[in-house]
């Protein structure tokens, strides 16, 4: 919200430089984050009156004025069209600076001298976006009873400081030049001016009646007050009202509606002004319709619909309530009769409507925040009396005030000691008093510490102790609040052992060169069936998704892998090792239990490495778990390929799947041709794992060290004469390794060789031939039934 | 004889100095000192020697024994020390060509941050605390005083699954989960995943990630509240860090507050990084609601507590001078690589 500084120190006499307010602001609660003068540049620009025009002897798109500057008379030659004889203008003479930075001096056109020149708005740098651009495109002239030789910059306020203040939520009281006065007297320890309204209080009620009357039928008006008045002239409003508006970015447009504007700036009661002969009725109705359109204020044909709350004429709809007017009762050149409306309305009501019509208005924007009923009749009379004070109407008598519930002030006990307690400190209950009294509560000594206090009915976001508490410490300063270290109860805290064990898999994964990726959580069904996989039926769709490719909750990692590799390969990053750990969400089947979301560690590589490497790594993680048996079964996903994946089990749990991306999926996703991933459900991981390390005592006996190898049909999984030897030699099999695998001439074809290398040992005694022999005859005879396998010499 | 010995012994030492490898060493010895050695022959004729005279050249045989053997042994260390400089001079290496590449990854800053800041936490007594990211919309808003008609749980604002369950728009529902489960006094931390309904670009994104924290004890106050986050920032930031707490408002908390830490680019004179304010925006905090406490089932007469939120991937840019929120989730390995 933007504040005038000049209209705030009408109310509190602020003496400190702006910057210093700002912080003083900014610290008691009122968020300022900038401070703009309006004008920074403009020097010795000053109000002169042309008295006469002539043609330039030299030149036809010129002409020269004299111009009367109170002190002195001077010759400016323009090439401006919108001057007149009598016009009062803005002169930059000689030595001025216009806003963009220029310096002004005396200069000759065509043989005369000029000295100095007149002003548009933006050369005096007032906001452009603000004026027509008849207006923005000619010399502003000024209005007739404007005094002459004066500064521009103090008679159109282009020394303001233009205040940017963020309100939080809960104070709508702020939403004005009056609540921000309020806190700034409240935050310097100054009085506060009151504002002047209309005394409607000998006024005649009958007046009014004969025009009008006005029903609520809908809870979400609490209040309407409607005040009419005669229009004597519809024009610019005064110079001094104008530039308020200016300053607070709302654009003049006559003076009835620059009064409302006003009185919306100075108190935060958005107002609307009805034609009244153009309600063609007497009565004024607030509810709901059945009409499906309405044209508003600015031209716009509305889609209304029976949600949303109008203003009728007991027939049709003549306003939006709290958004914006319709264009049948809009004040016009003609308008004779005004209805001013000064009403509440629900915040939750305007919030829906506007975002259903998409329209947001000052108006709206300060209802959605929620509008203090009390201040609706308040704002009708500061607008009769503006009205009355520029001349614009004469008063008819009476005010109309419908207000079935009027509002109770509340009343919140605060017990000093128990303040003291919750913050930390320690004031007196005088002090406490006397910082509410400043924010205008109304403070009673109820006993010796508890203080009774009186909430205003502006502050709606007063209930509790802690909300006054919150009051006392802000005035009395967050900066003063000492810091201390917790009390209480000792705290171990530290992580848990799943926390650990996350943390551990992530260094093994960094100290084997690859790196932890981030990515979204959500995928789509688009980006889905690239994995060239049936979309399951237990994701997680989105009720209002940001477009498609986001529209499902992800329920595998390796989609995103797959686009990081792509990203990255596309990029010409020549290799690239990755993983992530991060959530999966799925379905969840049991009714009344939200979706089921699992930790999975995805782990890819591509441009260096092969099936083998990454299964390595693999294996490294699992016998780092305490996983020394973990079982590579042939299949897996349809996005690998198929003679190139395998399905991980450990104890008959499956924990994921390891193998190459398939062609097809290669090519949808524009991979490199060779790319590896992983992905292992990590709570099942997590399971399987043995994280507790226990000593074992050093062998005292030598171990025995056999080399078999094996020839045996190509097909047959590796894995599997690794069972028959671990099988067959029981506890005594101290390690097996597989450390040759040949295919070639010098065995048939379609066989292979595998050579291992076994190591034996028992505990207790050195292992004999006698031992041993039996153990291997029993090894390569299961393995010949089994696989007709032989012993290769 | 005597002259014989002497003779044999002048001989295996001109022998010796001759050798120039180890191996040959041997055949000197052999050759003298063998069985059938020059010395053990001469040797065998001292049994025509006189008994006056065998005592004598015993004594001269064995003395040349012992030398002979003294200067083998000295020649054996000469040698291999000659050996051994031949083979350092053979052995040398250009020792300023590359070491082998071995290539560590790294975490991503985001975890880089969380974990800088769960040590922190830890620290101090603290635990960490995980909850569900698709959340009963009561958890996200209603337990956590949010208005019922607050524009956060609009469409626009808030990602729905269902009308009732929601993609968390702040980890504050896991203190709700804490609070609800466990009895006070507690300290947590729950760093993690939320949602809200923004479109990407440099400062926004519809994902990201907060951390929360919480403590409930009795006889919490605000000067634990700053005394505590004053500490924290000290600890991320360094010891010079100044801390200034905002008036604020949330509904979770009440008083509420905002702290900003002095630029840890300029230390507070201003510049690029703080707006040219000093000053740079970090967490949100305050005392925990009273009307959320009752919801937990904890007394707010008995029990008060603090809580604080910031945001993950704000600092994480921050700290790093990351200029672009999307580069944090796009996974640019030259990008990733930076943060070893
Ligand atoms: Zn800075």
């Amino acid at each position: 919200m933007l504040v005038s500084l000049n209209w705030l120190k009408e109310f509190v006499d602020i003496k400190m430089a702006p910057f210093d307010f700002g912080e003083a602001l900014t610290m008691s609660g009122t968020k300022v984050e900038t401070l703009t003068v309006v004008s920074e540049n403009v020097v010795n620009i000053f109000t002169g009156q042309i008295t006469k025009i002539e043609a330039h002897p030299n030149a036809d798109k010129l002409t020269v004025c004299t111009v009367d500057m109170g002190t002195d008379q001077r010759v400016i030659v323009t090439a401006a069209k919108n001057v007149f004889e009598g016009a009062i203008v803005p002169v930059a003479i000689d030595g001025a600076v216009i806003a963009n930075g220029t310096k002004i001096g005396t200069n000759d056109f065509r043989g005369l001298l000029s000295y100095g020149m007149f002003c548009s708005i933006e050369e005096l740098g007032m906001n452009t976006d603000l004026f027509s651009k008849e207006i923005m495109e000619g010399i502003l002239i000024l209005p007739e009873n404007t005094p002459l030789g004066m500064d521009a910059r103090e008679l159109l306020w282009l020394d303001d400081v233009i205040i940017d203040v963020e309100l939080t939520a809960n104070r709508s009281d702020c939403q004005s030049i009056v609540g921000i006065a309020r806190e700034a007297a409240a935050t310097l320890d100054l009085p506060m001016a009151e504002v002047p309204v209309y005394d409607a209080t000998a006024e005649s009620a009958d007046e009014i009646a004969d025009y009008l009357a006005v029903r609520i039928e809908d809870s979400a008006c609490p209040r309407y007050v409607a005040k009419m008045l005669k229009v004597k002239k519809i024009e610019d409003s005064p110079l001094w009202m104008q530039k308020k508006l200016l300053n607070s970015g709302v654009r003049p447009i006559n003076n009835i509606v620059d009064v409302t504007n006003y009185v919306m700036l100075e108190l935060g009661q958005p107002l609307h002004a009805f034609d009244y002969h153009s309600l063609k009725s007497q009565e004024i109705v607030v509810t709901t319709t059945a009409d499906k359109k309405m044209v508003t204020l600015d031209d716009k044909e509305r889609e209304i619909d029976e949600s949303m709350l109008m203003i009728t004429n007991g027939k049709a709809p003549v306003a939006i309530a709290g958004v914006m007017g319709g264009e049948n009762s809009e004040i016009t050149d003609k308008t004779s009769l005004i209805v001013l409306e000064s009403a509440n309305f629900n915040k939750g009501s305007v919030r829906l409507t506007a975002k259903q019509l998409g329209l947001r208005t000052e108006a709206s924007s300060r209802f959605e925040k929620g509008v203090d009923p009390e201040l609706a009749a308040v704002a009708a009379l500061r607008a009769t009396q503006l009205l009355l004070d520029i001349g614009a109407c004469d008063v008819i008598e009476g005010m109309i005030d419908v207000y079935p519930q009027v509002t109770e002030l509340k009343k919140v006990a605060l017990d000093v000691n128990w303040f003291n307690a919750f913050v930390g400190i320690s004031l007196t209950v005088e002090e406490v008093s006397s910082m509410l009294t400043r924010l205008f509560f109304t403070v009673k000594k109820i006993s010796d510490a508890v203080l009774e206090v009186e909430v205003p009915s502006y502050r709606m976001d007063i209930a509790l102790k802690e909300d006054l508490a919150e009051e006392v410490v802000r005035i009395f300063g967050y900066d003063r609040i000492p810091g201390t270290i917790m009390g209480g109860e000792t705290m171990v805290g530290g992580k848990t052992p799943v926390q650990k064990f996350e943390d551990s898999l992530k260094n093994i994964l960094v100290g084997q060169g690859y790196y932890e990726t981030l990515t979204s959580s959500f995928t789509s069904e688009k980006r889905l069936h690239g994995l060239n996989t049936q979309l399951e039926d237990n994701l997680i769709p989105l009720i209002n998704p940001l477009g498609e490719e986001n529209s499902i909750m992800r329920h595998t990692l390796v989609g995103h892998q797959l686009e990081v590799i792509s990203l990255n390969y596309n990029r010409k990053n020549p290799a690239g090792r990755f993983f992530e750990l991060s959530n999966t969400y799925r379905k969840n089947t049991k009714p009344g239990e939200l979706p089921i979301e699992a930790k999975k560690l995805a782990i890819s590589a591509y441009g260096s490495g092969d099936y083998f490497k990454l299964k390595g790594v693999v294996e490294l993680l699992l016998t780092h778990s305490g996983i020394n048996d973990p079982e590579f079964v042939a299949g897996g996903s349809d996005f690998l390929h198929p003679g190139r994946k395998a399905e991980i089990f450990v104890a008959g749990v499956k924990l994921g799947e390891i193998g190459e991306i398939h062609p097809m999926v290669v090519k949808h996703y524009e991979l490199p041709k060779r790319c590896y991933v992983c992905q292992l459900s990590f709570d099942e991981l997590f399971e399987c794992a043995t994280l507790d390390n226990k000593f074992t005592d050093l062998p005292k006996f030598p171990a025995s060290n056999r080399d078999l190898a094996i020839l045996i049909k190509d097909e047959i999984p590796a894995a599997a004469i690794a069972a028959i030897i671990r099988k067959n030699s029981g506890e005594i099999l101290e390690s097996i390794e597989l450390f040759d695998v040949y295919t070639g001439a010098q065995i048939p074809a379609g066989y292979k060789s595998l050579a291992y290398a076994l190591n034996f040992r028992h505990h207790e005694r050195t292992l004999t031939d006698n031992d041993i022999n039996p153990v291997i005859d029993q090894i390569l005879g299961e393995l010949k039934q089994a696989f007709d396998a032989q012993l290769r010499e | 004889m005597e002259l014989e010995l002497k003779q044999l012994r002048d001989r295996c030492i001109a022998d010796l100095s001759a050798v120039t490898e180890l191996k040959s060493l041997d055949n000197v010895r052999i050759k003298y000192l063998g069985k059938k050695g020059e010395l053990t022959i001469a040797l065998k004729g001292m049994g025509k020697l006189s008994n006056e005279e065998r005592p004598v050249i015993g004594k001269l045989a064995n003395e040349i024994r012992e030398e002979i053997e003294s200067n083998i042994m000295a020649q054996k260390q000469l040698l291999e020390q000659q050996e051994i400089e031949a083979q350092i001079k053979e052995e040398r290496i250009d020792v300023s060509l590359p070491g082998q590449k071995h290539q560590a990854g790294n975490l991503h800053p985001l975890t880089t941050i969380i974990n800088d800041l769960k040590e922190i936490f830890l620290g101090m007594g603290f635990s960490i605390a995980e909850g569900p990211e698709i959340e009963w919309a009561k958890y996200n808003f209603d337990y956590l005083n949010v208005p019922q008609d607050h524009s956060a749980r609009d469409l626009q604002d808030t990602f729905y699954y269902q009308d009732d369950i929601v993609l968390r728009t702040q980890t504050s529902p896991v203190q709700v989960r804490v609070m609800e489960e466990q009895q006070p006094p507690l300290r947590i931390i729950s760093p993690g995943r939320v949602y809200r309904f923004d479109e990407i670009d440099a400062t926004h994104s519809p994902v990201f990630h907060q951390m929360e924290g919480l403590v409930i004890d009795k006889g919490i106050t605000m000067s634990d509240l700053k005394g505590t986050l004053d500490l924290f920032a000290k600890k991320l930031f360094g010891e010079q860090t100044k801390t200034k707490f905002r008036p604020h408002q949330f509904y979770f908390t009440e008083p509420s507050a905002e702290m900003d830490v002095t630029c840890f680019k300029c230390g507070g004179v201003g510049c690029k990084v703080c707006s040219n304010t000093g000053w740079i925006e970090i967490l949100g905090c305050g005392m925990v609601h009273p009307n959320v406490l009752r919801f937990c089932g904890i007394d707010p007469d008995e029990y008060s507590g603090f809580a604080f939120g910031m945001g993950l991937d704000r600092i994480t840019m921050i700290k790093y001078g990351i200029n672009d929120l999307r580069l944090l989730f796009e996974n640019d390995l030259r990008f990733l690589a930076q943060f070893k």
